[in-house]
């Protein structure tokens, strides 16, 4: 019974929108919605146990609880034992996951799916979760002060801040940012945007306009459009997405993103790569661009973009001033001792998405924990990158690569000079896609 | 099995343990997937996963074949060793 209606609720989720299901309009959305919601809940196994003696002994303070944060957390206790004790410090009580966002757009996913709290890394591996905003990092005192004036100590510290971002001229204020939203950090600004797309009229305009690599998730952009222009195409026939590109070409997934641009959504995406955004003004929803002005009925501007503030403020931030050069066999920082960062805060070869953060992550705990015994980091560190991308409602593509170190230049290389993508998008990926996301989020929150 | 790779050993640590948690955020922690995704918790992947590199097994759009392609033998050797010691539960 529970595996037919599961299969059921599947064939549901990858339906197109009211299609199968004639005459039932907004009860068949509501249907929908909860199918893919359906489809992310999982039941978790039995947690990994923290053993009770590696060798390893430390206090390791931990900042940021995204997709890098939460699993060095987990990992360092799971690698290191009872005796690493780890404090996991994050400003917001639950994170909302960026992956998997865009399917917020269509109307296909809730945002309750994506938001996971810190819970479980306590109950399952004794990370000891501290809620607070860090207002200062002391290097050499080794310790942290959080707004208020707690201090916490550590003896390795690991930062995992994101992204923030930089200032498009004519957003400086709340109200333009709002009437533009980026929805480039999922929460409430993807919920303004869902907004914006489904209040849309037929035969309207949603211009997205891409910042100068690197940005945060390289396919994330062009998804999107693939995304918006499907659920346009549906429900606001005649409409466009403009895509302006600040990059020369499209910078992941190239063959399937200019196939879905050319082929898939021909006639809906006008894609125009090289384009300078020089500002936009929001009360008029006009962008001032090196193609010319142009007006639209909603802006979806993806500022450009550096480290977390954290990383700028601690003085961390030496490559180009944006973003923290590190040592990739520890992540340990360039710029200063026993500080380490992760994720997309950190200048590496590596894209900055949270899959690879994850990655990171692990590569990190593992050294750490050697570190704490008096051992060195492993010296061959092996990342991947891998990712599904929705091109329309129902089928999605993927992009895969393996790093490997390379002691020559310090970097990690990808194997074989570059990503590999599928060779057609399908409603089996899209099925993987779930697959994959679920894994991930039980891998970093559980 | 013998392994003839020569990564440094650690006391209390399995060798193959960071180059296996590449697999971690598809297939679970220790291999013990959720979902419908297929577990490596106890099982042998090395045959599997020479034969994606060959193209010999899996969907032929997999994102697996590919991806198997990033590591050498002796690092799926590593990877197989890892996933064939953790208890399937």
């Amino acid at each position: 019974m529970q595996i037919s209606r599961r299969k059921f609720l599947e064939w549901i989720a990858l339906a197109g929108t009211g299609s199968l299901l004639p005459g039932m309009g907004v009860a068949a959305d509501r249907l929908e919605v909860k199918a893919l919601d359906e489809l992310l809940r999982v039941n978790l196994p039995r947690p990994g146990l923290v053993p009770g003696e590696t060798g390893a002994v430390g206090r390791v303070l931990v900042i940021g609880g995204g997709m890098a944060g939460a699993t060095v957390a987990k990992y360092l206790r799971l690698w290191g034992g009872a005796r690493v004790e780890v404090t996991l410090v994050e400003r917001n009580a639950q994170y909302t996951s960026c992956i998997m966002s865009n399917l917020v757009l269509t109307g296909q996913l809730g945002m309750s799916s994506l938001k996971f709290d810190y819970a479980a890394l306590a109950r399952n591996y004794g990370v000891k979760i501290e809620i607070g905003d860090v207002v200062q990092v002391d290097p050499i005192g080794h310790r942290v002060m959080l707004a208020g004036g707690k201090y916490l100590d550590y003896d390795r510290l690991v930062i995992a801040p994101g992204i923030d971002f930089l200032t498009i001229p004519g957003l400086e204020s709340a109200t333009a940012q709002d009437a533009v939203p980026h929805a480039w950090k999922a929460g409430a600004q993807t919920l303004r945007l869902k907004d914006q797309i489904q209040s849309m009229p037929k035969g309207g305009s949603f211009v997205l306009t891409i910042p100068k690599a690197p940005y945060r998730c390289p396919p994330g952009p062009y998804e999107r459009a693939c995304l918006v222009a499907d659920y346009l195409k549906k429900s606001k026939p005649g409409s466009k997405v403009i895509v302006l590109d600040a990059n020369p070409q499209i910078t992941a997934e190239p063959e399937n993103f200019s196939r879905a641009f050319n082929e898939t959504h021909a006639g809906v995406v006008e894609y125009h790569s090289g384009v300078g955004l020089q500002g936009i003004d929001a009360s008029t929803r006009t962008l001032h661009t090196s193609l010319g002005t142009l007006r639209a009925n909603v802006i979806n501007a993806i500022p450009p973009q550096k480290a977390g503030s954290l990383v700028i403020n601690a003085g961390l931030a030496n490559v180009g001033g944006l973003w923290a050069g590190v040592d990739v066999l520890s992540y340990e920082s360039t710029a200063a001792r026993d500080i380490h960062v992760i994720g997309d805060a950190a200048a590496t070869t590596q894209p900055k998405a949270g899959h690879i953060a994850n990655a990171e992550a692990k590569v990190c705990a593992g050294a750490i924990v050697r570190l704490l015994r008096g051992e060195s980091p492993d010296p061959a560190p092996v990342t991947n990158s891998a990712c599904f991308t929705p091109i329309t409602m129902e089928t999605a593509s993927w992009l895969t690569v393996v790093f490997g170190y390379d002691p020559l230049t310090r970097t990690m290389k990808p194997v074989g000079g570059k990503a590999s993508e599928a060779h057609a998008p399908s409603s089996e990926h899209f099925k993987d896609m779930i697959k994959w996301f679920n894994n991930l989020k039980v891998d970093t929150f559980y | 099995m013998v392994l003839g790779g020569s990564l440094p050993v650690q006391a209390g640590e399995h060798p193959g343990r960071l180059l296996a948690s590449n697999c971690f955020q598809c297939h679970g922690t220790d291999g013990k997937a959720v979902g419908d995704m297929e577990p490596l918790a106890g099982k042998d992947v090395y045959s599997d996963l020479k034969e994606m590199q060959l193209g010999l097994e899996g969907d032929p759009d997999s994102i697996m074949r590919p991806h198997a392609l990033g590591y050498t033998d002796e690092q799926i050797r590593w990877i197989a060793d890892y996933f064939r010691a953790q208890p399937e539960r």
